[in-house]
């Protein structure tokens, strides 16, 4: 009788409570969209529901194509509804999964600036996230001014829509680099406190390593590892764990394409090179048309390399401020036919200021 | 310099004859012409140009600043040119012509070694173009402003008057015409109008019609500008009191394009980034105005109201009056220099002016801090108010928000400093202070604590140290761990773990300190934290058929729900646990089934819950530690990782990959005694995910070490230490079974299971008779489920009516076992240890465990006395199978000082300098379940 009465009460509770998240969590997206930084308890508790989404995650995550092609009748459709609880699923006719790398990344550069403006630019040029498939290949942080909101941004949409945008890590979401790139100071700087830092960390550690769209495009933050010639090895990667200095994990996160014969070392200490022909293995054996990765700048946005068997996307205008490139996010429509939108860094104009004042200290 | 500031000037001044060095040094005429500096058409290098009177030019010499220009007598300027590949020479008719272009030249030269500042050589040619006409000279006054036309053109301004007023413009333009192209000018021009002379004396006085110049000069200046720029407003002491009485005037009468343009100049102020600027516009004179001038961004929409902020929002407390005036205007002044920074101008400002603003900061800090560090007066009143029984509650915390931010703001200082000031605060009781402010109901209050805490941790942990251990019942540390696993200190959680892992890191520190503060957490406080794990995944209880209980957690009504990010830092700080104090770690494992609790954690709902219970174990296992191992075989704690593992079926998640990675960490480090559990206990469950190779390698694995224990059962020329060791282990095994045969429902499998007893070694006789195809197939078909499920649910009444100790959940262990009927071995013993407990020391075990601990804990390898004395054996010949363990022989033989690097042991004679003897003392058969290895 007891254990009846708490399990109604606690149903009640689950649902009023359920209703009272999602529009919490609408609200925060909203103002994270204005840019403006989440509360400290807000980002723990958005942690761990990301947390519960993200523990079931693959270590390669399937990601679909659009089965339907999105109509522009269909589009009063989707204006005239609120977007859709993740849970109902709403017919698969969006057009695109969108490729693209995040904001910052992690050419070895100096400073970015407003990167988070550059972001909603993609969102203008890709369409809002749950009309439209996400896929980021990480490095959400670093060297941007607004590594905060631009990652807690993602990972709100994330626990709004699941299903709607995926992001698997990058070699910026580790602590160690996130210490030296910016991340962790900026944490300090607008909370006073490296708490969200340590939340975000955290949740690092929950991040997919890499995707498979349609079972034919591989797609991966850095590139290929020694240690994996078929996608099924990545399956006994225990990823949550801060990202190693060595082995697959590491790799898939460090590597580049280069033009080598078969695996040389990087430079970057980490990782390794891979030639065309280790590309064409790889895609032959697990039978993928190509490899999409992200990790190096591309002045024209997106760069293929070995006879289209590897594509380098780029999706941060203008990098640092002053690299002067264009970025691009890679279009799929339900065939996998791909397309490139080329954007430009957001206008000066439309980034805001920083809303956040320093809180007062209370004595100095 | 400053040609321009002669008043001579004159037409004629700049004409000049031109000569070329022909043969035998003679000097050859070329011409007269007027000579200027300008760009050639179709040219972007500055050139000196001579012209005669059709416009035919003479020469055209592009100045380059490897050329070496001769100035001789007052009037010759001569130079090698290498284009014409000969010196070239012009006569001045005047010697201020000359070294008028003389300074130009030089100018040039100079901003070539600046790199590209091509903007100047515009500049240079206007002035020479003003010259030309002999514009203006005002009396004295050489400021410049721009005039329209083709032609960048430039005119004295400023001055009370016009000296030569004929010759100011071409006839046709007056002076209203002339603004306003000025106007037009300062739009159209900025490409080719980078840079501000810097023979530039004065800036033109601060009024609204001058503000567009002046604005201009700043914005525009390059690098080498912008010194000189500073300069001339740091010489003109009217600058900014002008430009404040501008802003007012401006903002009284609403003028938005004036005030636009003074955020545009104050700005630009600001990126010159000038200290001694700077020091200026922080000085409590200007700063609110400067700040006033900000509001009015002319990209953003509305005007922001910073003064209001700062005013009314920011107020300035004192908890203690701060006498000197000089400290307080620093701390306002840095307040007000970091808003700028973080707020107001963060997105302007380059990154070479934020490290200034932020050494101002910082220099303001460590100045404020040094001089009330240095006022013992000032941290004895403190101290002593906040003692006092007399002050309020408010003013104590008040106190105590001051001291957070009196901490913080010490990062400032130098390190060492910063040590010496730490410790006097520790001397005065700092520590104390904060025990208080961790008692609170105000959260802030816990949070300034925890803060301060960390912030002496991350100086220097011994002060902490030194505390927590002398203090009284050690009630702080004791308040750390209720702060890990309190739900009223929610936002801390992350600050109190990383406390405790700081004050129990064995890397940080060295000596008696860490083991004393190390021996203290693990006797009073880790069975604490386990039993918060243990209770908050009370499940399988009730029901007899097996409930896996994804969802039964919670099913012990009266416990409070601890949140699952608690139960996740608890596990993270064990895990920390197992790296760092592997010693340590397994005694109180070993004893106390802490393994067994923390796994209960695969019971939890939460995924991430179950991932971490598997991280652990998985911790565990990588420290290779045979007892460790044989620990986790004995009482089957794979068992509900398995499950979790098998019940996860076949969603690739965390889960999934998780356990897949330990079956291959355990197949790869080749831990047969695993191997062979894993294998004989769940390939039935395993099997349907046979299609994975890592199962299939694992299984591989179990058959080669089948047949390797074969051969080495068959192979007499085995290390003679390793059989000694099997001997032991089996007299230990057989001790089990003989003091205590009379037990459990379960106890009777074990003499027929005893030959198994080596099992976990993978090197037994009878183990290996059992051939791996055997057993396979055995398990396949004889399995029934009630066999096993039975004695689980036996235990569980027990267990359910005393959840706060931790005793009874050893019984349960029994619970959790399953054993096929073959493998009873696991079942056996551990209901023989089980049983042991129960019999032995009930009561004790469960309500001394701090005592219990410490025989254990400190001499894990001596833990077995009763070994001793029914086998006679020296523990040697046990502890041969561990590497480790001489040296803590070692180390136990010698002194109180005999601390080492390794993590735990330098405890063992420290705590206890004659452990055999308090294990003796303590020795009771019933103990004896640690000493299973």
């Amino acid at each position: 009788m007891i254990r009846g009465k708490r399990g109604r009460e606690e149903i009640g509770w689950r649902r009023s409570r359920g209703t009272g998240e999602m529009s919490d969590l609408d609200r925060q997206i909203e103002q994270l969209k204005r840019c403006e930084p989440l509360k400290e308890s807000e980002v723990k508790a958005l942690c761990l529901k990301a947390m519960e989404i993200l523990v079931e995650e693959s270590n390669v995550q399937r990601v679909d194509a659009p089965v339907t092609v999105r109509s522009p009748l269909m589009d009063p459709f989707f204006s005239a509804f609120p977007p859709f609880p993740s849970a109902i699923s709403l017919p698969r006719n969006v057009c695109s999964v969108l490729v693209r790398l995040p904001p910052i990344c992690s050419e070895i550069c100096g400073d970015i600036h407003g990167q988070f403006y550059d972001m909603k630019e993609l969102f203008k040029v890709g369409g809002d996230c749950p009309k439209t498939n996400y896929l980021f290949l990480g490095d959400f942080v670093d060297r941007g001014f607004y590594s905060v909101e631009t990652f807690l941004l993602l990972l709100a949409l994330k626990v709004r829509y699941p299903d709607r945008i995926t992001l698997i890590r990058g070699n910026h979401e580790s602590r160690q680099i996130t210490q030296v790139y910016g991340f962790y100071d900026e944490c300090l700087r607008k909370y006073g406190s490296v708490n969200v830092w340590r939340y975000c960390t955290d949740i690092f550690d929950y991040l997919s390593l890499s995707a498979l769209i349609e079972n034919k495009i591989f797609s991966v933050h850095g590139g290929l590892s020694p240690a994996i010639t078929t996608l099924d090895q990545i399956r006994t990667i225990d990823r949550k764990q801060e990202v190693p200095h060595d082995g697959a994990m590491c790799d898939l996160l460090w590597s580049d394409p280069e033009d080598v014969d078969g695996w040389g070392l990087s430079p970057r200490g980490a990782g390794y090179l891979f030639g065309g022909n280790v590309v064409t293995s790889f895609n032959h054996s697990n039978n993928i048309d190509y490899i999409c990765r992200a990790h190096q700048l591309v002045m024209e946005g997106y760069k293929w390399m070995f006879n289209n068997q590897i594509v380098t996307v780029w999706s941060a205008p203008n990098y640092c401020y002053r690299c002067g490139n264009v970025a691009a996010i890679l279009v799929l429509d339900e065939n996998l036919n791909q397309q490139f939108t080329v954007f430009e860094a957001a206008p000066h104009e439309s980034r805001g200021v920083p809303s956040k004042k320093p809180a007062p200290d209370y004595f100095l | 310099m400053g040609a321009q500031g002669k008043p001579s000037s004159s037409l004629n001044s700049l004409l000049v004859k031109v000569y070329r060095l022909i043969d035998e040094g003679k000097w050859d005429d070329q011409g007269t012409g007027h000579v200027r500096i300008d760009y050639p058409e179709g040219s972007e290098d500055l050139s000196l140009i001579v012209e005669e009177e059709e416009n035919e030019n003479l020469i055209v010499h592009r100045i380059s600043a490897s050329e070496i220009y001769r100035r001789q007598e007052d009037t010759i300027i001569s130079w090698r040119d290498s284009k014409l590949a000969t010196d070239l020479a012009l006569s001045f008719q005047e010697a201020t012509g000359c070294s008028f272009i003389w300074d130009q030249i030089s100018e040039v030269q100079r901003n070539l070694h600046f790199s590209n500042l091509a903007g100047k050589l515009v500049t240079v040619e206007i002035l020479i173009v003003t010259t030309w006409y002999s514009l203006v000279s005002p009396n004295g006054a050489k400021n410049l402003i721009p005039l329209g036309g083709g032609q960048s053109v430039y005119q004295f301004a400023g001055g009370p008057g016009f000296d030569h007023p004929s010759l100011i413009v071409e006839e046709e333009e007056d002076n209203g015409n002339f603004l306003v192209n000025c106007k037009s000018d300062l739009l159209r021009r900025d490409d080719s109008f980078h840079n501000i002379n810097s023979e530039l004396r004065d800036l033109p006085s601060v009024e609204l019609s001058s503000l567009p110049f002046i604005l201009k000069i700043v914005v525009e200046s390059g690098i080498t500008d912008q010194l000189r720029i500073a300069e001339l407003i740091l010489q003109d002491q009217e600058f900014f009191p002008k430009l404040i009485d501008l802003f007012r005037m401006c903002e009284k009468v609403k003028n938005m394009d004036g005030l636009h343009m003074i955020f545009r100049l104050v700005k630009a102020i600001f990126c010159l980034n000038s200290p001694q600027v700077f020091d200026r516009i922080f000085g409590e004179e200007y700063v609110l105005d400067i700040i006033g001038s900000l509001e009015y961004d002319p990209e953003l929409p509305q005007v922001q109201r910073h003064r209001a902020f700062l005013k009314e929002h920011v107020v300035f407390k004192e908890a203690i009056p701060i006498k000197d005036s000089s400290v307080l205007s620093k701390i306002h002044q840095t307040y007000r220099v970091a808003y700028v920074k973080d707020v107001i101008l963060a997105r302007v400002l380059d990154e070479a002016t934020i490290a200034s603003l932020s050494s101002i900061i910082h220099g303001n800090n460590s100045f404020v801090i040094s001089l009330l560090k240095d006022d013992t007066s000032f941290i004895q009143e403190l101290f002593a108010r906040m003692r006092s029984t007399s002050t309020s509650a408010e003013s104590k915390r008040v106190l105590v928000l001051f001291l957070h931010e009196f901490c913080n703001l010490s990062k400032s200082l130098q390190p060492v400093q910063q040590l010496r000031l730490f410790r006097d605060l520790a001397a005065e009781g700092i520590f104390d202070i904060v025990t208080d402010a961790l008692q609170s109901q105000d959260r802030k209050l816990v949070s300034a604590g925890t803060d301060i805490l960390i912030l002496f941790l991350n100086l220097d942990p011994s002060l902490l140290r030194t505390y927590v251990i002398q203090q009284e019942a050690n009630s702080l540390l004791g308040l750390l761990v209720e702060g890990m696993i309190s739900n009223f200190t929610e936002d801390m959680h992350c600050q109190f773990l990383e406390i405790i892992r700081i004050l129990v890191d064995s890397h940080n520190a060295s000596g008696l300190q860490r083991d004393a503060i190390i021996d203290i957490f693990y006797e009073k406080h880790l069975n604490r934290l386990i039993d918060v794990l243990a209770s908050s995944c009370r499940t399988r209880n009730n029901s007899a058929t097996i409930s896996r209980s994804v969802t039964s957690c919670g099913g012990v009504e009266s416990h409070a729900v601890t949140k699952p990010e608690i139960l996740s830092n608890i596990c993270d700080l064990l895990c920390y646990c197992v790296v760092q104090h592997p010693y340590k770690i397994k005694c109180n494992f070993l004893m106390n089934n802490a393994m067994e609790k923390v796994l209960f954690l695969t019971n939890r709902r939460e995924r991430f819950l179950v991932v971490a219970a598997v991280r652990f174990i998985r911790t565990v296992i990588s420290r290779n530690d045979e007892h460790l191992l044989r620990h986790i075989v004995k009482n089957n704690l794979l068992k509900p990782i398995i499950e979790a593992f098998i019940k996860n079926g076949d969603r690739y998640n965390m889960l999934h990959s998780g356990v897949l990675e330990l079956l291959e960490y355990i197949r790869k480090e080749n831990l047969k005694i695993l191997v062979i559990y894993v294998v004989e206990c769940f390939w039935e469950q395993l099997l349907k995910f046979q299609h994975l190779g890592i199962i299939q390698a694992l299984k591989i694995k179990y058959e080669q070490c089948l047949e390797k224990s074969e051969v080495n059962n068959t192979n007499t020329a085995v290390d003679s230490r390793k059989r000694i060791e099997e001997r032991t282990l089996e007299k230990e095994e057989e001790d089990y079974f003989n003091e205590d045969s009379d037990e459990d429902s379960g106890a009777q499998h074990m003499h027929n299971q005893h030959a198994h007893a080596t099992m976990p070694n993978g090197t037994k006789v009878n183990c290996s008779s059992r051939s791996g195809s055997v057993g396979l197939v055995d398990y396949e078909d004889d399995e029934d489920d009630d066999d096993y499920n039975p004695p689980p649910r036996k235990s569980e009444p027990s267990m359910d009516n005393d959840d706060d100790d931790g005793f009874p959940k050893i019984k349960r262990k029994s619970s959790t076992t399953v054993s096929l009927k073959d493998e009873k071995l696991l079942v056996t013993k551990k209901q023989k240890l089980e049983v042991r407990i129960n019999d032995g020391e009930d009561s004790s075990v469960a309500s001394t465990c701090g005592n219990h601990d410490s025989p254990c804990k400190s001499e894990p390898l001596h833990d077995s006395p009763s070994q001793l004395d029914s086998n006679g054996r020296p523990d040697e010949s046990d502890i041969g199978g561990e590497s480790a363990n001489p040296q803590i022989h070692r180390l136990s033989d010698a002194s109180d000082t005999g601390q080492s690097s390794r993590d735990d042991c330098p405890s063992v004679p420290h705590n206890n300098p004659s452990p055999k003897r308090v294990v003796n003392d303590k020795n009771i058969s019933g103990s004896e379940p640690f000493s299973v290895r």
